[in-house]
């Protein structure tokens, strides 16, 4: 199955609503940062939403409509976040996709929620490009919980070998590993190094490939499949 | 004639439907024919209030919650069975209508399809939400049992289509699709209803959704 395939059937269950809370949350970031996956749930909610539309309608509690406008009261409609996001996604990926048109339908999403901080739907998104050869993927970090999950866009892991996350620049003087991502494409919370949110946005995170279990050495020793920095929603 | 008795027929108030008996209903809606006039004026006129919304016009803001609360309302409620959930959930979706107004393309769905598809989406993210806060991973089952269709079934030729193809799936299967979509199941969730392996229900879902998408895409 190739990468658009992959992302159609992630985009339909996704609009089905059968993904679970993880993969759920990996899509929804996805979404943000990946403008053909968008549109091909774009696709699938156009095709399944008679079944929305043929509902009866249920009246809601009066108190709602003065509880929704009281909460936008002071608020002005914004183009700021999603739309920003897929802007910068869009641009990242066009200064990069002329690169190598291999490279570009390899390109690999880590995705930071940052759940913890104050404004609890700012997100990060780093889209990592391929530099070469070498299976997509999505992963996602929740910064509250530590946990990273990782998600196959394409092919298979290479076996013998293991992913390797890692963390570059920022006041760093050497790479700093994030972890090893195992056999469920997660790197357990555990095993996740600790990322400064001071310095997160001038990080720049790279995805080596490593002997099975990770980097012998505590610094890169194989190839580095996918590089990126994060780009800022607001 | 034949559309005045189709829709004398389904307009029998307040028929509680399985999702199986939806799918018959749904038969009961393709006899209809050709119609989908009664959508249109309230599309046409949502299709003009959602860019004055995005310039934060709070008046236009509260004729679209006026005319389109009440469908929404209906969308959230299949999908979270408590009251308190699904009023959050619909007071969340028109906060981030109001947000998102600007993000709005005309012509590349129905507004009131945009729309619905933020309010599942807000209930679905709540049901998940409130699932991962219950330590113990247990499933918890919803009564699978109403849903509530509209008689008069506006949007007949698009539900017609959406029956044909439904009806390529054996029921079972038809089961597990309109169980995930109007009620937010994960797969865990049907395989538990159904006594299969999740990965099981995964494959049965992937399949049925491909099927789905040859037969509606060719009757496009």
């Amino acid at each position: 199955m190739d990468r658009h395939e992959e992302l159609d059937e992630l985009a339909a269950e996704f609009v089905l609503g059968a993904l679970p809370a993880a993969e759920r949350r990996d899509a929804i970031l996805l979404m943000a940062g990946d403008a053909e996956f968008a549109a091909l749930v774009k696709a699938w909610e156009r095709r399944l939403v008679p079944l929305s539309l043929a509902l009866e309608p249920v009246d809601a509690p009066p108190n709602i409509r003065g509880a929704v406008m009281k909460a936008i009261a002071g608020d002005r409609p914004d183009s700021s976040t999603i739309v920003a996001l897929e802007r910068n996604a869009r641009a990242w990926r066009l200064a990069t996709a002329a690169a190598s048109a291999i490279a570009a339908s390899l390109a690999a999403f880590i995705v930071f929620g940052s759940y913890s901080s104050q404004l609890p739907n700012q997100r990060y998104v780093a889209v990592l490009q391929a530099e070469g050869p070498g299976p997509g993927f999505l992963a996602s970090i929740d910064l509250k919980s530590g946990n990273i999950s990782v998600r196959t866009v394409g092919a298979e892991a290479q076996p013998g070998k293991s992913f390797e996350l890692w963390a570059l620049g920022g006041g760093r003087d050497k790479p700093q590993s994030l972890g090893v991502i195992d056999a469920a494409y997660r790197i357990p919370a555990s095993k996740l190094g600790k990322i400064d949110p001071a310095i997160l946005a001038d990080t720049l995170f790279a995805v080596s490939l490593e002997p099975e279990g990770g980097s012998p050495t505590s610094q890169p020793t194989g190839p580095v499949l996918f590089t990126g920095k994060l780009v800022a929603t607001d | 004639m034949i559309r005045a008795r189709g829709v004398t027929l389904l307009s029998s108030p307040g028929r509680r439907l399985s999702s199986a008996q939806l799918v018959q209903l749904m038969g009961e809606v393709g006899r209809i024919g050709t119609m989908n006039t009664l959508a249109e004026p309230l599309d046409s006129e949502l299709d003009g209030l959602l860019p004055l919304v995005a310039t934060g016009d709070r008046l236009a803001f509260g004729r679209l919650y006026d005319l389109t609360s009440s469908k929404l309302f209906a969308v959230v409620r299949c999908i979270l069975k408590k009251p308190e959930l699904a009023e959050e959930a619909l007071q969340e979706a028109f906060i981030k209508i109001w947000q998102r107004a600007a993000s709005y393309e005309q012509g590349s769905i129905r507004p009131m399809g945009w729309l619905a598809a933020i309010a599942r989406n807000q209930a679905i993210d709540i049901k998940r939400r409130v699932a991962e806060r219950m330590s113990d991973g247990a499933v918890d089952i919803d009564d699978a049992g109403s849903i509530s269709v509209l008689p008069e079934a506006d949007l007949a030729m698009e539900l017609s289509h959406l029956k044909k193809c439904l009806g390529q799936l054996p029921e079972e299967r038809q089961d597990m699709v309109l169980l995930a979509y109007y009620q937010g199941w994960t797969r865990d969730e049907l395989a538990a209803q159904f006594k299969k392996p999740a990965t099981t229900i995964k494959t049965l879902l992937r399949r049925s959704l491909i099927v789905l998408k040859e037969c509606l895409d060719g009757q496009a």
